[in-house]
């Protein structure tokens, strides 16, 4: 069975889904050192799904899982190996890149190294538009500074330079460039992990606002699940590569299915005193990408794994893929 | 818990013009978890690098009172103070690649600490070496003391510093954020690490970290840190209990809770920023933040006494949460 087809949409969508991403494949080479092998990394592996407009696509893993390869694949900084990406109905890569900033823009983890030290604030932002070759710049300064004033920095802060500003401050700057072409989809890639708990807050808050004001459509990857339960509509659990559940936010986390999401949900240390740390049960075995395992790859770490485990490749049951949803019911 | 380890009473740090730490106090006693828990810049690191007396150039510290184990540290000459350093207090680090000597391997760096404090022969360290990697659930001890740190994820890497701090028995461990740069799923193991070995060996630690997850579920006592000084503390049930600064109110209200956000609902934010603290500022370092603020919150801040050793330094009385919530 292919992929598509057991990782179809979750909503009815009876339009054009904002991002479309069929069978999508990235591999990487890695020098093994001074005489080992050269070996393929498989970063994303056969990853299909549908995202309508408006919606909020939650991307959650641990370091390594292709989370961040999935972004840059889909943002087109990097081609895929197989598969495609749609964007409104369009493939990404029959766009120029002029028309691929006016759709899809991204906001990135670090706004230390992401903004250039040595361009005042207001160039920053305004080059999306600039690039696009084509935009008078009296426009240019009032979209500029309407986005500034949008994210709640000042115009004599759009004066000054990225090492005079905040994180937070910086991250607001990196949202006004992202938005100032107006795009339809933003993928945030870890885009409060940098910052303060307080500061986390206000980003996360000012990305909600500007979602639901501009209809934008978000990827919205992060290693906090709670930021995540907070922001999205859906979620995709990512494991070595594959996305081994995607449902509604809201059903996951009620009730996660497959038993890598429900050890990432038990990891999570929530304020409430007299609960200790949970034993999550992953034992010390680390995933590698670069060597997977055979039949389910999460396997080795699965504290419900059965014998057939080790064998069977799973196929994804209610947004699932696990061996022991199959068939008989829970794991 | 009365056996005081560590005691720090009215602890102030200064670089330049600006004020890091000011009238801290703290103590950790033996078998506990003290947690200074705070956003960047609060001072949480910078008092635990004072106990220690390692401060970056320019900075300077005094304190009332800065004992271990009732010997006062300020009078330790320099070379005494290294001799404690990674013996009997060890310390730990956020990123343990920074702190890990990329050109050694596993084994000799654990048997450097153990033969420069207790002497001995290399091969009886790397013995103890290979012993506390067990402890520590690495599996192949034996193979990793050939390794080098870039050979080992993040998660190893932060278990080996444990077992590296823990070389000489120390009495007391300073981990400095430990789990923060690990995924969740590794950063609760290495915390349920911590409490066995604390358990096991009746380690004081001290625990510096802006999470209050990780607080809540690990320390026994906590200190609250903003703009360099202990806005609120108490044992950790208490504290939580009935947050009672307004800053911690706030912190708590910023931190997502799993299955207790509302999607389309926006979370609690502190508006403004953490202010600079220069020499000779008075009263609150919150008050251009706080919504509770009133004229006298610029002078001498009273030290409200809430339940058991719950404190905290505002204006606002004991028990002024709950009349809120009635009105």
């Amino acid at each position: 069975m292919s992929a598509a087809a057991t990782l179809a949409p979750i909503s009815v969508a009876t339009t054009t889904p904002a991002i479309e991403v069929r069978n999508l494949r990235r591999t990487f080479h890695v020098g093994g050192g001074l005489l080992g092998q050269d070996r393929e990394v498989v970063a994303v592996d056969d990853v299909s799904f549908a995202l309508p407009t408006g919606g909020v696509l939650g991307v959650v893993g641990e370091s390594g899982c292709g989370k961040s390869t999935l972004a840059r694949v889909i943002l087109g900084l990097l081609p895929p190996t197989a598969g495609e990406v749609l964007v409104e109905g369009q493939r990404l890569s029959a766009l120029d890149r002029r028309a691929r900033a006016r759709l899809i823009q991204p906001v990135f983890q670090d706004p230390f190294s992401s903004l250039n030290p040595r361009r005042r604030i207001r160039d920053i932002v305004a080059m999306p538009l600039v690039a696009q070759g084509d935009v008078p710049a009296r426009q240019v300064r009032d979209r500029v500074q309407e986005m500034l004033a949008r994210v709640g920095l000042s115009a004599e802060q759009g004066e000054r330079f990225p090492a005079q500003l905040s994180g937070g401050q910086r991250q607001r700057v990196a949202i006004a460039r992202a938005l100032v072409l107006r795009p339809r989809i933003v993928i945030c890639d870890e885009p409060t992990s940098a910052l303060d708990v307080s500061v986390q807050a206000q980003i996360l808050n000012l990305l909600a606002e500007l979602r639901r004001e501009l209809d934008l459509t978000l990827l919205f990857i992060s290693h906090n699940l709670a930021v995540v339960e907070h922001v999205a509509s859906e979620v995709a659990v990512m494991y070595l590569g594959r996305v081994v559940e995607r449902r509604e936010a809201e059903a996951l986390f009620r009730e996660p299915r497959h038993p890598y999401t429900k050890a990432l949900l038990a990891s999570v240390l929530t304020p409430e005193p007299g609960l200790g740390v949970p034993d999550v049960g992953l034992g010390d075995t680390l995933p590698d990408p670069a060597n997977i395992p055979p039949g389910c790859r999460f396997h080795p770490r699965c504290p419900v794994a059965e014998p057939r485990c080790a064998t069977e490749t799973p196929k994804s049951v209610d947004g699932a893929e696990c061996l022991l949803l199959e068939g008989s019911g829970r794991p | 818990m009365s056996d005081t380890l560590l005691e720090v009473r009215n602890l102030h740090v200064e670089f330049g013009d600006t004020v890091a730490v000011r009238d801290v106090s703290f103590s950790v006693a033996r078998g506990e978890t003290h947690c200074l828990v705070g956003e960047s810049g609060c001072g949480k690191s910078v008092s635990s690098l004072a106990v220690m007396n390692l401060l970056a150039r320019g900075g300077r510290r005094s304190a009332e009172r800065l004992a271990f184990d009732g010997q006062d540290l300020p009078a330790l000459p320099e070379r005494r103070m290294a001799q404690l350093r990674g013996d009997r207090m060890a310390m730990i680090f956020q990123e343990p690649m920074t702190s890990l000597n990329p050109a050694y391997t596993i084994g000799s760096q654990m048997a450097e600490v153990y033969t420069r404090h207790r002497g001995g022969s290399r091969r009886a360290a790397l013995d103890r070496a290979a012993g506390l990697l067990a402890k520590v659930g690495i599996t192949a001890p034996g193979m990793r003391l050939g390794q080098f740190p870039h050979q080992l994820s993040g998660g190893l890497r932060q278990r080996v510093m444990i077992a590296m701090a823990l070389m000489c028995d120390p009495e007391l461990l300073i981990a400095d954020e430990p789990t923060t740069a690990l995924d969740v799923t590794v950063q609760a193991q290495i915390l349920r690490l911590l409490a066995e070995l604390q358990r096991d060996l009746g380690l004081a630690i001290l625990l510096i970290t802006h999470d209050l997850g990780v607080v809540a579920r690990i320390a026994h006592r906590v200190s609250v840190m903003y703009a360099g000084q202990v806005v609120e503390s108490g044992p950790t049930a208490a504290l939580f209990a009935d947050p009672s600064h307004p800053y911690t109110r706030g912190l708590l209200d910023c931190v997502p809770v799993p299955g207790k956000v509302r999607r389309d609902e926006p979370l609690g934010s502190i508006p403004g920023m953490v202010p600079r603290i220069r020499p000779g500022f008075q009263g609150c370092g919150f008050r251009d933040r706080c919504a509770h603020a009133a004229p006298v919150c610029a002078g001498e801040v009273p030290r409200q006494h809430g339940a058991g050793a719950h404190e905290f330094l505002c204006r606002l009385p004991p028990g002024w949460t709950a009349r809120e919530q009635a009105a």
